[in-house]
């Protein structure tokens, strides 16, 4: 007597083909996707490009070598997209994507493109130099950083002067780094920045960590096929929402008196904790908390989606010691960003929204900060 | 005449290279504070926009070499250093120049050079409330002054308070000293007095009126809502004392 018909025993054998194919995909981690990609992208390298990819895990240099300025003036280090083919360039996106969320990616791909109409508006109205530096396109001054000099830096720990001929703007003008080896054990990092960005993720076991980020944008609002984008456009509505929902005692407490011209704790100031002022979260209605943690959510929800998740589990246990101020114009144009300093505070977090007043309406040039006090570049998990 | 035409329109095309990125019209000045028992360390970052680095930086080249050299470094840092005031509880502290670090000429002159300045000042002994008092009035025509204060290390101090005017030009620190002796009562008359004309200066007669009964109000024994009453006297909208909080 037969068991199984064959039919059925043909039909369980599909099954089990299928189901030990899939095993490697399910048992993928995040980490071991990033780690994947990572690997990816460094073997579509050359060994000279993959040198000047790669830094020592303790390159505490390279690991501060991020702004908000265009890599023109203040090189980073690594490979930039521009010097990369379109296979490698493929490569370093398809890792940046791993490793941040669809949101998170999509955010920074806004702010790349922003650049790129930054770059569009330059062209309209060419720059002449100074005298200073060499025209534009001489051919004889490669870009900074464009990985065939020596590291950024002039060896006093400053970084070179560029000369105003080379290029500023444009979405090809980010680079990226990885500090350490690849690894879904040991702790590395990756980064990837340029003008108004600066992603350092920290990647240790399963943990990821993205503080210190900073994203900007300028044009902080552009049409692109006449649609109109906002990089920061959420940062700007959910906090003036939230602005809205407090009462006057509430907000007696959130504004501050005082006018904020930039970041407090931006490029170069790791490691700096002020003392917090504003209305603290205790104070909030649950709705309120509510709101705070979406603002929050806009920076901690770059990262991939189970980092992101295990950071809000944080910031949301951290609610009632968190502190909310806002300084300048309570009221915004609707459709147009706010053009207001706000600050987010708590024990494992500092989120600085701060609008540029360089000419112009500050609405269109935003400067943001995400950090984390006890944990900046994953320091909480990796160190000794 | 015509080359000066020319001179201006090379000086806009620049700017205009650089506005889209670059801090224009405004110096910069972030200064954070490191509150010790028996210190206070202020530590500036200057950033000359690129729209008045020239003139900041031919004020600093005295000998218009085009180089700031150390000597030059070291007497801007000195004009900086006269342009803080610094009290505690009403008694002035005088700063001293811990370092000064200027970034590459070439940089600051894109308004993106960072002058870096640090600064150390001995507290005077005081009792366990204290009020820091930073004014800063350099280049105060073009300043975008930002003034904070670390969180202290030391778990014997407990920040209280902070208030600033508008431009954050005045930053006052209050904080609470554990372990600190209180003063003996002529000393502590004395640094009253002495906060108070110096509040006057900067808040006018309202709110020195008002916080010296709140003083007397905490010392004496007269009846708290006797003092109240004489305090909600003076109206803070008709004097514009907004900077007590």
């Amino acid at each position: 007597m037969k068991l199984f018909s064959t039919d059925a025993v043909r039909r369980m054998g599909v099954f089990a083909f299928i189901c030990l194919s899939l095993a490697p995909v399910v048992a993928q981690t995040p980490t071991s996707r990033i780690v994947g990609a990572a690997n990816k992208f460094l073997s579509t390298l050359s060994d000279k490009e993959r040198q000047s990819v790669l830094f020592s895990f303790d390159d505490e240099a390279q690991r501060a070598r991020w702004s908000n300025f265009p890599t023109g003036f203040i090189p980073r280090g690594g490979i930039s997209l521009k010097d990369m083919n379109s296979a490698q360039r493929s490569a370093a996106m398809a890792l940046v994507s791993t490793a941040l969320s669809r949101k998170g990616f999509e955010k920074v791909r806004q702010i790349m493109e922003g650049d790129e109409v930054n770059k569009v508006n330059e062209a309209k109205n060419p720059p002449r130099g100074n005298g200073n530096g060499p025209p534009p396109g001489d051919g004889k001054h490669p870009p900074p950083g464009s990985g065939n000099g020596p590291p950024p830096g002039n060896g006093d720990g400053r970084p070179r002067f560029a000369p105003l001929g080379a290029d500023l703007f444009g979405r090809d003008l980010y680079y990226i780094s990885i500090l350490g080896t690849p690894s879904e054990k040991t702790p590395w990092m990756l980064q990837f920045g340029g003008h108004h960005l600066a992603l350092n993720i920290t990647i240790a076991g399963e943990r990821g960590v993205l503080t210190p980020t900073l994203t900007g944008a300028q044009p902080a609002l552009y049409t692109i096929d006449g649609k109109t984008v906002r990089p920061l456009g959420q940062e700007s509505d959910k906090a003036f929402t939230l602005l809205q929902a407090l009462d006057d005692k509430q907000r007696k407490q959130a504004i501050l008196s005082y006018h904020l011209a930039d970041l407090v704790l931006g490029p170069g100031q790791d490691g700096k904790t002020i003392v917090p002022e504003g209305l603290k979260a205790s104070d909030m209605t649950e709705q309120q908390r509510t709101m705070l943690l979406d603002v929050i959510s806009e920076w901690a929800g770059i990262i991939h989606e189970s980092a992101a998740a295990a950071r809000m589990a944080q910031l949301k246990a951290d609610i009632n010691e968190t502190r909310f101020a806002w300084s300048g114009p309570t009221t915004v144009t609707p459709g147009k960003n706010i053009t207001a300093y706000y600050r987010i505070q708590g024990p494992h977090l500092v989120i600085e929204y701060a609008p540029q007043t360089l000419g112009g309406d500050p609405g269109l040039h935003v400067h943001t900060m995400y950090r984390d006090p006890s944990n900046d570049y994953g320091r909480g998990l990796t160190k000794q | 005449m015509k080359s000066r035409l020319i001179v201006g329109c090379v000086i806009f095309l620049c700017f205009a290279r650089v506005v889209s990125a670059h801090r224009l019209d405004e110096y910069l000045q972030a200064t954070m504070l490191s509150v010790d028992k028996d210190h206070v360390q202020v530590s500036m970052r200057m950033i000359p926009g690129v729209a008045v680095s020239s003139s900041i930086i031919a004020g600093i080249d005295n000998n218009k070499d085009g180089v700031i050299s150390k000597a030059e470094q070291q007497a801007y840092a000195d004009r900086v250093l006269n342009d803080l005031l610094l009290t505690m509880n009403g008694e002035s502290v005088k700063p001293k120049l811990v370092s000064v670090d200027f970034p590459q000429v070439e940089l600051m002159r894109e308004g993106l050079g960072e002058i870096h300045i640090e600064l150390t000042a001995d507290l005077p002994q005081a009792g366990p409330n204290r009020r820091l008092i930073l004014e800063n009035h350099h280049q105060n025509g073009n300043a975008a002054y930002l003034v904070n204060c670390l969180v202290p290390r030391d778990r014997d101090i407990r920040i209280v308070g902070q208030n600033r005017n508008e431009v954050q030009s005045f930053y006052q620190l209050d904080y609470v000293q554990a372990g600190a002796r209180s003063d003996p009562p002529l000393r502590r008359w004395w640094t009253g007095v002495r906060a108070s004309i110096s509040a006057l200066g900067t808040f006018g007669f309202a709110s020195v009126f008002r916080l010296g009964m709140r003083l007397i109000c905490a010392r004496s024994s007269l009846p708290k809502h006797v003092v109240a009453k004489a305090i909600s006297k003076v109206r803070p909208d008709r004097f514009g004392s907004r900077h007590f909080s």
